[in-house]
């Protein structure tokens, strides 16, 4: 059993979802990855709170230790993450009832006339993989939209991503709504992109301004969401 | 004496090298084409022989090489004074610098301290009246936009552009299309005004309403700069070949439109193939060496066309300005400027990538420009290994910059980095990094697949890491000169 969640570990932290990543190794390709070996852990029977505890939660850990080392960089810590989250849905059926403790329900999206994602998508995966139900409703959503997803699914978190000087201003606009629906104090807004600011944040009403996905999770790691 | 710098263009890429870029570049848009649902833009293609696959469009490499033979080749940018008129011309090349944007802040020095302030109309017309007076500035694309309402801003800007300027007025975005008649009503002559059209989002998509505002410039015969500035190791390839390849299909792909629109369509063609900070952010690194080499390899490309160039430089990431900004500024210069680029749209006058300007930016800026100049008139053809070393240290010791042997291995090492190639421009490879594209473009999310790909790449050390240049600048001339130009309107002052 030790070897096994010990292969899922190391694999981890090398970053490969399945057998056809190389992660850092060519060799490595065709050998099983993080999805093919949770599957078969289970098919061992091994208990999915071990899987968790004492595979995917420490090689996440170990991760953050080497990227905060500089040992590790951006796209080492996304290919880790997105391990995480592929295993976590694996594994979500076998929580149904006990479930795996959420951090609260996450919805982000690129706001209206932003066709940019990139940001957006690498805020989504670190999120997931730090315990967020991440809803994405992509790029380009008109204001109305996103607060009628945030009202549907009672969401604890906003995050609003926009790469352009022409489109920030529809974070203000989503906010207002937010204010006219009466939603505004349940939820946490975040909002990121390379022309917003801190200053940006604070002269919209925005709770909390994410400089990149890591600075997002920090901040967010010192405030609980407004539903929870 | 038409204005711009007579150059020897100074080569990175054969002509060899170039045309298997083209052959990749090309297999690209026969295979995968461009995502593209703007219904016009779609017609003209299908129309032009192009076959559309759900949501992309192909092109054959006849298509492609009819367009590219098709491009106007040289034109002249016209300005209100005729001594400020720019020729573009591949086969007599002349450099033009001009300025970029669009900042949404300006930066000010009050009480002998800058101070970040949001930018107004006012900013606009101070920047404007600074430009005019400059001699190294041969073109305005406008800084910074005047604070109306979107739908009075075009025509807004247009006026103020005709109050305070006499050089050639790029306007950069088209914000709201029907504006244009009347913009050409006001200007007179429709050659004294140019636009830029980020009509290109990577990965290799032609983005609405981006697309149709361009097929309206393109058909008022007006000249526009095809922009598509992919950020490697995010929306590209981090490899600088695979990254070349792309850039170099998403703004050929435009090529085709234009000449669909109008044969013999003049545009400039504006690839911007930057990097990405993988180590900390994935901010783009627009100044560091491996963006200053992959914007001049572009350049090359250009020429293998025939289709003038606008050129980037000088984005720094300083947030006022230091040693360390004008070191990363002149250095894109040289570089950009001996590679033969035409319409040099740079950040001059900006800090902190182009979100701030600063009206002593823009005169330092100038007196860099004019010593990549001089250097460049006394020395064609010089290696840059050296020439780009002086160039920088007379840039500093401008300013009283006491420099050092520290900064000169530091600009040494950038230098070299600049110059030396870390993949091979083979068929094989190009092959290999083509389909790196195509497997990022056909999943569902292409910038972690771009970012999963990278991880070898960065540990091979195609991200440059140095040192800064620091060293106290003396601004007292460039207060006076920005002083001797604004006069006392400058708020604040």
């Amino acid at each position: 059993m030790a070897d096994i969640l010990g292969e899922i570990k190391k694999n981890l932290i090398a970053g490969r979802v399945d057998r056809e990543d190389e992660g850092f190794d060519e060799d490595m390709v065709g050998q099983p990855g993080v999805t093919e070996l949770v599957r078969q852990a289970l098919e061992e029977n091994i208990p999915p709170a071990d899987i968790l505890n004492e595979a995917l939660t420490p090689g996440m850990e170990e991760v953050g230790v080497l990227f905060e080392e500089g040992e590790y960089m951006v796209p080492d810590m996304l290919a880790s993450a997105e391990c995480i989250a592929e295993a976590t849905k694996i594994l979500e059926p076998y929580f149904s009832g006990q479930e795996i403790q959420s951090r609260g329900k996450f919805v982000i999206a690129t706001v209206e006339g932003d066709l940019h994602d990139v940001g957006k998508n690498i805020v989504s995966t670190i999120l997931q993989a730090s315990g967020f139900e991440v809803q994405d409703l992509g790029t380009c959503v008109k204001a109305d939209d996103i607060v009628s997803i945030v009202k549907e699914t009672k969401a604890g978190f906003l995050g609003l991503s926009a790469l352009l000087t022409s489109t920030m201003t529809h974070m203000k606009e989503t906010i207002d709504k937010l204010k006219e629906e009466g939603l505004r104090d349940q939820v946490v807004v975040c909002i990121g992109g390379a022309p917003v600011s801190e200053e940006f944040a604070q002269k919209i009403g925005a709770d909390l301004y994410g400089e990149d996905a890591f600075d997002a999770i920090n901040k967010l790691d010192k405030i609980n969401a407004p539903g929870n | 004496m038409p204005r711009g710098l007579k150059i020897k263009k100074q080569s990175f890429l054969t002509e060899a090298e170039c045309r298997i870029v083209h052959e990749g570049s090309c297999r690209l848009l026969e295979e995968t084409g461009v995502e593209l649902t703007n219904p016009k833009a779609l017609n003209l293609f299908k129309e032009g022989g192009a076959i559309q696959k759900g949501n992309r469009i192909k092109m054959s490499r006849d298509m492609i090489n009819r367009a590219v033979e098709k491009t106007a080749k040289n034109f002249i940018m016209k300005a209100k004074d005729p001594e400020n008129e720019l020729i573009l011309d591949t086969k007599s090349p002349r450099v033009h610098f001009g300025t970029g944007g669009q900042a949404l802040y300006v930066l000010r020095k009050e009480n002998g301290m800058f101070k970040k302030k949001e930018a107004v109309t006012q900013d606009l017309v101070d920047i404007l009246r600074i430009c005019e007076k400059l001699d190294h500035v041969d073109f305005i694309t406008r800084p910074v936009e005047p604070d109306v309402p979107d739908e009075e801003m075009d025509l807004e800007k247009t006026r103020l552009f005709l109050a305070h300027t006499t050089k050639h007025m790029n306007l950069a975005n088209l914000i709201i299309e029907d504006c244009l008649p009347d913009i050409i009503e006001k200007v007179g002559d429709r050659s004294s005004i140019s636009f830029i059209s980020c009509v290109a989002v990577s990965p290799l998509n032609l983005v609405s309403p981006t697309v149709e505002k361009f097929i309206r410039i393109v058909s008022e015969d007006i000249p526009v700069a095809i922009s598509s500035c992919p950020q490697a190791g995010l929306t590209a390839p981090l490899s600088e070949v695979g990254e070349i390849i792309q850039v170099n299909a998403e703004i050929l792909s435009a090529v085709v439109l234009a000449n669909l629109v109008r044969p013999g369509a003049k545009v400039l063609y504006r690839g911007i193939p930057i990097t990405s900070n993988l180590h900390l952010d994935v901010s783009p690194r627009w100044c560091q060496p491996e963006s200053i080499r992959r914007i001049a390899l572009i350049s090359d490309i250009t020429y293998f066309y025939g289709i003038p160039c606008c050129g980037t430089a000088a984005v720094s990431d300083e947030k006022k300005p230091t040693s360390q900004a004008l070191s990363e500024k002149v250095l894109g210069w040289i570089f950009e400027a001996a590679s033969g680029a035409q319409f040099i749209n740079s950040a001059l006058g900006m800090l902190e990538q182009v979100m701030t300007v600063s009206p002593e930016q823009y005169i330092i800026d100038d007196m860099g420009i004019s010593l990549v100049k001089k250097y460049l008139s006394m020395h064609p053809g010089a290696d840059l290994k050296e020439t780009g070393r002086e160039v920088v240290f007379k840039a500093l010791e401008t300013f009283d910059v006491k420099t050092t042997r520290e900064m000169e291995k530091e600009i040494a090492n950038r230098i070299e980095f600049i110059y030396s190639p870390k993949e091979e421009y083979s068929p094989d490879y190009i092959n290999n990094q083509v389909d790196h594209i195509v497997n990022a473009v056909s999943s569902a999310k292409s910038s972690s697949k771009f970012l999963k790909d990278s991880r070898k790449g960065l540990r091979k050390g195609w991200l440059y890491m140095g040192k800064r240049i620091e060293g106290a600048m003396n601004l007292k001339e460039v207060l006076k000169t920005k002083d001797g130009i604004l006069g006392m309107r400058l708020r604040g002052t």
